[in-house]
């Protein structure tokens, strides 16, 4: 039994050593390629001192290089970081700074992206470029031929030790390093093998970039089973029909997503069952998939296994819904169901009991799942991944999720919404506070409310209030290129509304509630 | 007869505007490629057809919002130019 990630590829390298394990951007390496770039790139991480638990950073667009670098690291010891390859360079040189990673893998592109205090962070950047153009301060590719490709270095690791860090968005304006160790994602990994069966003749879609948990699925699923996982490009997922198109002539079996791709694909791929024939099973998860799409898609999908997959980051993927088709056409709201194998779910009532059927509270899960918490913030850790008090006789962690659910009569969770200001929108955890600290932090601004308006096709749309110091001083672009430096581009308000004072309520806190009806009735673009 | 260099100039004031500025991206050529580093999304694509159907009176299909269609600002010009030409060729 695997108690390591990259114990997953060991095992499928020898057993389909010349079948195809990943295919990115028109390329594809095989199990053993896979297994011997991997070795090779770990022998070079640990000569550039890359020791046990040393967080490494990956920094480039996805493609073959970044599995072979996410192995890599784990078997030199480390711990990967994926940083999403689109952040503002604000946001990059924080995670790098918080994380403390001196290790960089990236390439020239991506590398001129990065500030000169950055830089100095890192003591050492590995280049993916294949071509060689002589950029001197960094390792090219091609070194990795001088080291050992039949074994990866001797590193002792255990299943508790991090194996990955993932950042979500944080609610007092910085991104938090949610810390996964091996055995975190392994229980999500078995559960998955056993739960869709995966198998070597499955071809799994990897959609969600690599610094999104979904991700995790797509690349030790498929490695645990020696199946191929396909790489799909930022690029290629902007457009439906083209999108399509790949599913078809990948003959994609698994396919796992956020919902809003699915929406997208709906709406303007013109699917046909035909052009999903080769799906046998379609994950989705990170927001509500609405039930007229769900049966837009049992339908144009007839013999596919539906699942909607629940679970924070912090926990992976802790409950699961398997759609009942019979029971499509009636039902209301999709549930987010019961409990994976190896981790528990409960609701916990507002008095502090765990909730009984017809019961709502906030989800609390326990179990090998759970992950430690967040890397060098404690104080959010405690608040977060707290002690188990229904446990009396000895001392356990449960995770708080946050989300309020119900127990239904039919045994399934149904998520209620968020005790907390984060939404989803695209799949993206976002903290409606992260974006209001980044506007805030302009000199000119006075007030600041963010609000999340409900989109049927990407989850939430998010909309800006602002009130300046001076009023007429500043343009909503002027704040929007503001906030572009410090968050990503999908937490970037799609309208920023400036007005003299923001309405209040009677205790003199910002009235979100009527900012929100006002937004709504806002014409959206 | 639609002017292509008015045509192009409508489309790159679009881009900056609506889509490059509010990214925080004040400059923009027109080999440039918007479909990386995220300038623009997927909703963004949509606005850009609803856009250019409006505005130059054409009608674009689900199967021609590519990437070869829409990548950058040349690319989204001959796409323009083309569907106009039809659209005349059709009266």
């Amino acid at each position: 039994m695997a108690y390591l990630l990259q114990q997953l590829l060991s095992k499928s390298a020898k057993k389909y050593p010349g079948k195809e394990a990943v295919w990115g951007r028109g390329r594809s390496i095989t199990y053993r390629e896979l297994d011997e770039r991997s070795n090779q790139l770990a022998h070079l991480l640990r000569k550039q001192g890359v020791s046990k638990g040393d967080r490494v950073g990956l920094f480039f667009p996805k493609c073959v290089e970044s599995v072979i670098s996410m192995l890599a690291v784990l078997k030199a010891g480390g711990v990967y970081v994926p940083v999403d390859p689109q952040a503002p360079a604000d946001r990059v040189g924080y995670i790098i700074g918080n994380c403390g990673i001196r290790v960089l893998i990236t390439d020239h592109e991506m590398r001129q992206l990065l500030s000169p205090k950055t830089l100095a962070i890192v003591d050492c950047c590995v280049s993916t470029d294949q071509a060689e153009n002589g950029h001197s301060s960094m390792i090219p590719w091609s070194q990795l031929a001088e080291f050992p490709a039949d074994h990866a270095p001797n590193v002792p690791s255990i299943e508790t030790d991090l194996a990955y860090i993932l950042y979500t968005s944080g609610s007092t304006g910085k991104p938090k390093g949610v810390m996964v160790t091996h055995r975190n994602a392994l229980t999500f990994v078995e559960w998955c093998a056993e739960e869709f069966q995966v198998h070597s003749q499955d071809r799994l879609s990897n959609h969600a970039p690599l610094h999104f948990d979904l991700s995790v699925f797509d690349v030790y699923n498929a490695l645990e089973a020696g199946a191929t996982v396909y790489l799909i490009t930022e690029e290629l997922s902007l457009f439906p029909t083209s999108l399509a198109a790949f599913i078809q002539e990948k003959e994609i079996t698994i396919w796992y997503s956020v919902p809003s791709a699915l929406t997208l694909l709906l709406l303007h791929a013109r699917l046909t069952p035909e052009k999903l024939g080769s799906i046998r099973t379609i994950l989705f998860a990170g927001e509500v998939l609405p039930m007229k799409y769900l049966r837009q898609l049992a339908e144009i999908a007839p013999k596919a296994d539906l699942y909607n997959l629940y679970g924070p980051t912090e926990t992976n993927v802790c409950t699961y819904y398997k759609v009942e088709r019979e029971r499509l056409a009636g039902m209301e709201k999709l549930p987010i169901g019961i409990a994976c194998a190896n981790t528990e779910a409960f609701a916990v009532t507002d008095d502090g009991r765990i909730a009984g059927v017809g019961e709502s509270g906030e989800l609390h899960v326990r179990g090998p799942a759970v992950t430690y918490g967040y890397w060098a913030d404690v104080e959010k850790t405690r608040k977060m991944v707290v002690p188990n008090h229904f446990q009396e006789n000895f001392e356990e962690k449960m995770y708080r999720t946050g989300d309020l659910v119900t127990l239904n009569e039919d045994g399934n969770f149904y998520f209620q919404g968020r005790r907390d200001s984060m939404i989803k929108s695209r799949g993206y955890r976002i903290e409606l506070g992260e974006i209001e600290s980044a506007l805030l932090s302009h000199p000119g601004v006075k007030e600041a409310a963010v609000l999340a308006i409900p989109d049927e096709v990407v989850g939430n749309r998010i909309r800006a209030v602002v009130s300046l110091n001076v009023p007429d001083s500043l343009k909503p672009l002027d704040l929007q290129q503001h906030c572009s430096a410090k968050v990503p581009k999908y937490m970037l308000p799609e309208l920023i509304e400036l007005c003299e004072e923001l309405p209040k309520t009677s205790t003199g806190k910002i009235d979100r509630d009527r900012l929100k009806e006002a937004a709504a009735a806002l014409p959206m673009a | 007869m639609i002017q292509t260099t008015e045509v192009k100039e409508q489309i790159r004031q679009y881009v900056l505007e609506e889509i490059a500025k509010t990214k925080g991206i004040n400059q923009i050529t027109d080999q440039e490629v918007l479909t990386k580093n995220g300038i623009i999304d997927s909703m963004g694509i949509f606005r850009l057809v609803s856009y250019l159907e409006d505005t130059f009176k054409i009608r674009v299909g689900d199967e021609e919002i590519t990437h070869d269609n829409l990548q950058c600002i040349d690319a989204i010009e001959r796409l323009v130019i083309s569907k106009s030409k039809k659209s005349l060729a059709g009266n």
